[in-house]
């Protein structure tokens, strides 16, 4: 098992599985370059959470990699093959960030839809409306679904043939907090044992379900790492007290909170052990800065 | 899938097919019990009209599909832009058939109740002009349709490709017509020309049809069919 950061020419590869070769890819609308000489291995089964701001290129680089948008030079292989062959589309799915479920058909109509699109079963459908416990929705249309009932359908979409490969951009956007757990816990449980591209712009996400991160700057790879060699790299707790104490002297101040950096969350327990200990009664404490976000600037 | 399209150009463009077909009956029937022989050369010309109004559910779906993102599933499912279209078009011809089927058996069938026979006129009006031209018109605005919306960005109403698209499918048919009203002011036009000029529109129109379905791979990048949201 190996790693690469910084690249262009990353890799993360074991076994020989069927996975994803992204060789030299420049692609974009149009003619407009949106991602620029892109290149990544991808053989093992395991969440990889595609990070970058709005704008830097994970649509198009889920698109690309699903075989919709041709690159303009470079190429993409999925299982050894390119993408552009059926055999190639049949391994892996792909979730858009927009719900695409088609006017005038009911959830189960609209799946049944997709199933004969990619030659899945009836049975299939009905296998799915339970696993996403959605057949109380079976009757509705989509207009009368809340954005969270819609997300989970769209979802729904992706289980009804197991592949080996799954892209999905941005399964949680505008999601509220609680749907967008739930939503994640069920594409975890999912897809396990396969390789997940997870694409997100929120940090926090990455941290708690990805095991290594992609990040994309400005349409080019700027790392490919295990996300813990991310983590450790900088984490400042802020703690907000009801009243100032000695104990507290030895940290920094910014606003209403003290700081202290640590070398991870992991710490964080037992430095609120101590200060509990010296009588520091501790109104709040809350991570300060996440240092994801230093893979952004 | 086709049979998922019709089905869903049936409900999500229900206004335009019940129109078209609502119209299309009356002003057959009236012309039928009322006209007398004059139905047999003036109920043709007004065919291909409620055929292309009728049929604008197939450029409904594909609009909505296009806007919702449905259309960018079907592609990474291996779709090409070229399939997507011909669904279309099959869909098209086949709200077409509803609307002329139903719109001609029924009026025909006024007609021949009132003692009328069939005539030359007839013939050429409904076999050569008529149904023909409403599919190879029918077939045009949903062709040009989709070259519209692929490649402008979405826009409601009636300044949107679906609501112009019914003014520029019944083209074809105009053209034809003013050709014959053309040639008609110079002199006595023979059967054997009309003929001609009718079957000429149609063929040209299906002509263009066939090669903007064949060079759709060419001209319309696959990124067209992506929502633009």
């Amino acid at each position: 098992m190996g790693s690469a950061t910084n690249v262009p020419d990353s890799s993360v590869s074991a076994g020989n599985g069927v996975g994803i070769d992204c060789r030299s890819v420049t692609a974009g609308y149009l003619g407009s370059r949106v991602l620029h000489q892109i290149s990544f291995r991808i053989t093992e089964p395991s969440i990889y959470v595609v990070l970058g701001p709005n704008g830097a290129g994970k649509t198009t680089l889920f698109r690309t990699l699903a075989g919709i948008l041709r690159p303009y030079e470079g190429e993409v292989y999925i299982g050894g093959e390119p993408v552009d062959r059926q055999s190639s589309r049949d391994r892996l799915h792909y979730l858009t960030h927009m719900d695409g479920l088609p006017d005038g058909l009911s959830v189960r109509e609209a799946l049944e839809f997709f199933a004969r699109a990619e030659g899945a079963q009836a049975r299939d459908v009905d296998r799915v409306l339970d696993q996403l416990e959605i057949r109380d929705l079976s009757a509705k249309f989509p207009s009368q679904l809340s954005a969270g009932q819609r997300k989970r359908v769209s979802i729904a979409r992706v289980f009804l043939r197991e592949r080996s490969i799954y892209l999905l951009d941005e399964p949680t956007a505008n999601l509220d907090p609680k749907v967008a757990r739930e939503t994640r816990e069920l594409i975890l449980k999912l897809s396990r044992e396969k390789i997940v591209l997870y694409s997100s712009h929120n940090l926090f996400e990455a941290r708690e379900i990805g095991r290594y991160v992609l990040v994309i700057k400005s349409g080019q790879i700027s790392r490919f790492d295990r996300i813990e060699n991310v983590r450790g790299s900088r984490y400042i707790l802020g703690i907000r007290v009801l009243q100032p104490s000695p104990a507290l002297g030895a940290y920094d101040h910014e606003g209403e909170y003290y700081l202290r950096e640590l070398s991870g969350p992991e710490e964080v327990p037992a430095v609120l052990r101590e200060l509990m200990a010296q009588g520091v009664q501790i109104r709040e404490a809350r991570e300060m800065e996440n240092p994801l976000e230093d893979l952004f600037t | 899938m086709l049979g998922i399209t019709v089905r869903r150009a049936s409900v999500t463009g229900r206004f335009f097919l019940v129109y078209g077909t609502a119209i299309s009956l009356l002003l057959g029937c009236l012309l039928a019990y009322f006209s007398g022989p004059s139905f047999a050369s003036s109920y043709p010309l007004f065919v291909p009209i409620f055929g292309v109004v009728g049929s604008m559910g197939g450029l409904t779906v594909f609009t909505s599909d296009r806007t919702k993102g449905v259309l960018e599933y079907l592609i990474a499912y291996g779709y090409s832009p070229r399939r997507l279209f011909a669904d279309v078009l099959l869909t098209t011809l086949v709200l077409v058939s509803i609307v002329v089927g139903i719109g001609v058996s029924v009026s025909l069938g006024v007609y021949f109740a009132e003692g009328h026979t069939v005539t030359s006129t007839l013939t050429i009006g409904m076999g050569v002009y008529a149904v023909p031209m409403a599919f190879a018109c029918a077939a045009f605005a949903s062709t040009v349709g989709v070259y519209w919306t692929t490649l402008s960005s979405p826009r409601q109403g009636i300044n949107s490709p679906v609501g112009l698209i019914p003014f520029i499918g019944i083209l074809p048919a105009l053209v034809t017509l003013f050709a014959i009203t053309a040639i008609a002011l110079s002199g006595p036009v023979s059967t054997t020309t009309l003929l001609l000029i009718l079957g000429s529109g149609t063929g040209l129109v299906a002509i263009v049809v066939i090669v903007l379905l064949v060079s759709m791979g060419r001209l319309l990048r696959r990124e067209r069919f992506l929502s633009p949201a």
